[in-house]
């Protein structure tokens, strides 16, 4: 029986809709307590309690201020996102916010226009979509200038088929209406905690207040995390696309997602948590309990599981027709590859295979069996395809595979030094000590596209501060990739905050990786400074040394 | 006592009986509501064609021929009044449309046009429109029909009248053999 997301749709809803009741039995519990704490400081009589119009009062009295306090939280929640984020209208004449209309309009037809849907675009190089709704009932989907330009059309037909399906579903009203609940009693909990002798604060109800507190906090995350994989599921529901899906939660997984850009409470809506953490990728109870996220992977590996249901039943229609077809060739005929545009093409023999020009390493591949798979787990494929093709232009191959393509490396020179470099992605593993004589020796002028890139990176990082407001959160080095050489995790970091370029460092190993443009755009960056700031050289001397001490 | 107990029984049937009749016919409008959006959808790819058409000739002269099977599966379209007919010449002027984008690859000078890139912007997403509204028509007769059909509802079904289960949108067996033509921009 496959998992199909009609039926994730339906469980996590009923899920989400007993968590949220248990919530709101929980903030009862958490006013009762702290009335009854309050009631022993200024003296109400404790059987006042017992009462039930009493008690009816304290509902009501609750009640009302919640939705008082509701009400101007979530008032201007649109504008609170154009004041903060700088989120504007998209601009028709520009060919790619005509897209993004075009897009909005798309998913408005697949959802029989039950609600009016505005979008916004985030001024940011960032990779992040977040969706917000407030009660005078405009709904906006914000997404970010950085995921508008490097999704394809698919990618952003399926994020913001996700980020619809919460403003349907009412998911961010409910986010809100959690949030105001619950940040009336804690801030309330706070003042009451300040203003109390150190011993009072060990009473058993103020534990108790405490530890419910808390407890609401985690089921606060268990829903939101159940919201994730819902909106996931809706939005294969809407664009029938599980892989378009999947990809761009990949490439999300790999990018800046907007840490010290995108914030204020704002994470629980966005379609991966800004604030990249360990805990968000990380699987167990610990982390389960504390994330508001799911785990990327996870919810990868859901989506491929539903494109085998989808593809299988599509193979399944198509096989009466091509029934003779399939008799006179035998079964090798049986390979489908996504194409670069999201259509699947085929059958093909693998000779047919290996002839495409578009056929890379992380092609989507489904050999008929049940499972689709990127072209280089294939056992039957790899070999066939790319060893021969790195073979055949005799190319110096290194001991080390690309951490993504998994292809053996090929030995290159770069300004002049050894480096590692993929044949198929362009990145490139590069060890610690080589990178200051690589930053040294920029020989050639950078092409306009690097140059205008880095110029972009650098300007955005100067303007929100960002290194500054990065450097308050802690440690944001996440584990994606393994490292070529000792095959542990890489840790996710910027170069240095002076330099914001992303890259995966190996601590044991002393080695980097470098995606495609990385490593021109580090390189870029650097030389631009040394020319404009002479005063800051000390910067450069610095953070070079930085790299290869870690 | 039990007059009490009866009573109450035949109101409650036959408030429910009022939601459900409620229900269908408002399922019912929504169905035709969709089926017409389909319209809306086809209605606004057959005015930009004329436009994209116009706009190519020039740097197309060598495919005169795939331009005039766009145009002639267009005009076929625009004037079919039967549902068949209607149904087989939409599924011909996409075959057609996806032909004439597949030929446009090969001028990169049509590629450099943000008129064009533009134009066929607006045709992917209609493109899209037409897919997703036909999807959206689906579900809402999936959901209609379910209604009709559960128990208890069938009985009654039956006994208001003029509520047909509405038939599917299916896709011809000729789009189905056929890989759907692909009208999306290359990735940037």
């Amino acid at each position: 029986m496959p998992f199909t997301f009609i039926e994730i749709e339906e469980q996590k809803t009923r899920r989400i809709w007993l968590f949220f009741f248990v919530l709101l039995l929980l903030y009862f519990a958490v006013l009762a307590v702290l009335t009854v704490a309050l009631a022993q400081t200024v003296f109400i009589p404790y059987y006042a309690l017992l009462n039930p119009r009493f008690v009816l009062l304290l509902i009501v009295t609750s009640l009302t201020a919640a939705s008082i306090h509701f009400f101007f939280s979530t008032l201007g929640m649109v504008d609170f996102i154009r004041d903060n984020l700088g989120a504007l209208k998209p601009d028709p004449a520009d060919g790619i916010h005509k897209q993004l209309l075009n897009i909005l309009q798309e998913i408005q037809v697949v959802t029989g226009n039950r609600r009016k849907i505005e979008c916004r675009v985030i001024p940011t190089l960032a990779l992040n979509a977040l969706a917000a709704v407030d009660l005078r009932g405009n709904a906006t989907i914000a997404i970010t200038e950085g995921l508008l330009s490097r999704a394809t059309r698919a990618q952003l037909e399926a994020v913001m088929a996700h980020e619809a399906y919460h403003i349907l579903s009412g998911d961010c009203l409910e986010t809100t209406v959690a949030a105001s609940l619950f940040g009336l009693p804690s801030s309330a909990f706070e003042k009451f905690s300040r203003s109390m002798a150190p011993s009072a604060r060990l009473s058993p109800l103020f534990l108790l207040a405490w530890g419910l507190l808390k407890l609401s906090q985690i089921f606060n995350m268990f829903i939101s995390r159940e919201r994730e994989f819902r909106a996931d599921a809706g939005a294969v529901h809407m664009t029938r696309n599980p892989l378009a899906l999947a990809e761009v939660l990949q490439l999300l997984s790999r990018s800046w997602r907007g840490t010290g850009f995108i914030g204020n409470g704002l994470e629980m809506l966005c379609i991966v948590n800004p604030v990249a953490t360990v805990l968000d990728e990380t699987e167990g109870w610990w982390a389960d309990l504390m994330s508001t996220h799911p785990p990327i992977q996870k919810r990868i590996d859901i989506l491929l599981k539903m494109a085998h249901a989808r593809l299988s039943e599509q193979l399944v229609k198509a096989a009466p027709a091509d029934k003779t077809a399939d008799a006179a060739q035998p079964s090798e005929a049986a390979f489908h590859a996504l194409d670069p545009q999201h259509q699947w093409q085929g059958p093909y023999t693998l000779t047919e295979l290996c002839a495409l020009p578009w056929i890379s390493p992380l092609t989507w591949i489904n050999d008929g069996g049940p499972a689709i798979e990127r072209a280089w787990k294939m056992p039957q494929i790899d070999p066939v395809i790319f060893t021969k093709r790195l073979a055949e232009q005799e190319l110096p191959v290194s001991r080390f595979a690309c951490p993504s393509c998994r292809q053996p490396l090929i030995e290159m020179t770069y300004e002049r030094t050894q480096i590692e470099q993929c044949h198929f992605c362009g990145g490139a593993l590069v060890e610690n000590d080589r990178i200051p004589r690589i930053l040294a020796r920029t020989d050639g002028p950078p092409s306009d596209r690097i140059k205008s890139l880095s110029r972009a990176v650098m300007q955005e990082s100067q303007l929100r501060g960002i290194g500054r407001q990065m450097e308050g959160t802690g440690g944001k080095a996440i584990p994606l990739r393994n490292c070529p050489k000792c095959s542990h995790p890489m840790m996710r970091t910027f170069y240095t905050l002076a330099y914001p370029v992303q890259i995966d460092r190996c601590s044991s190993c002393g080695v980097t990786w470098f995606d495609p443009d990385e490593l021109e755009m580090l390189q870029c960056m650097i030389a631009n400074k040394m020319a404009a700031e002479p005063v800051a050289s000390s910067h450069n001397a610095d953070s070079p040394v930085k790299v290869s001490s870690s | 006592m039990a007059g009490w107990i009866l009573l109450g029984i035949v109101v409650i049937m036959f408030l429910w009986m009022v939601v459900l009749y409620n229900g269908l016919v408002s399922l019912r409008n929504q169905v035709q509501n969709a089926w017409k959006q389909i319209d809306v959808q086809l209605k606004r790819r057959h005015d930009l064609i004329p436009n994209l058409v116009s706009t190519v000739k020039g740097a197309m002269e060598f495919e005169q021929d795939t331009l005039e099977k766009v145009i002639s599966a267009r005009a076929k379209a625009v004037s079919a009044t039967s549902l068949q007919d209607k149904a087989v010449s939409e599924n011909m002027l996409t075959q057609a449309l996806g032909k004439l984008f597949a030929v446009m690859e090969n001028y990169p000078q049509l590629k450099s046009n943000e008129n064009i890139m533009q134009l066929q912007e607006e045709l992917t997403s209609t493109e899209n429109r037409i897919g997703f509204a036909r999807q959206f028509y689906n579900d809402l007769v999936a959901s209609y029909r379910t209604k009709q059909q559960v128990f208890p509802n069938n009985f009654f079904v039956n006994l208001f009248g003029g509520f047909n289960p509405e038939a599917y949108f299916e896709a011809e067996q000729t789009d189905r053999a056929v890989p759907m033509a692909d009208l999306s921009l290359r990735t940037r």
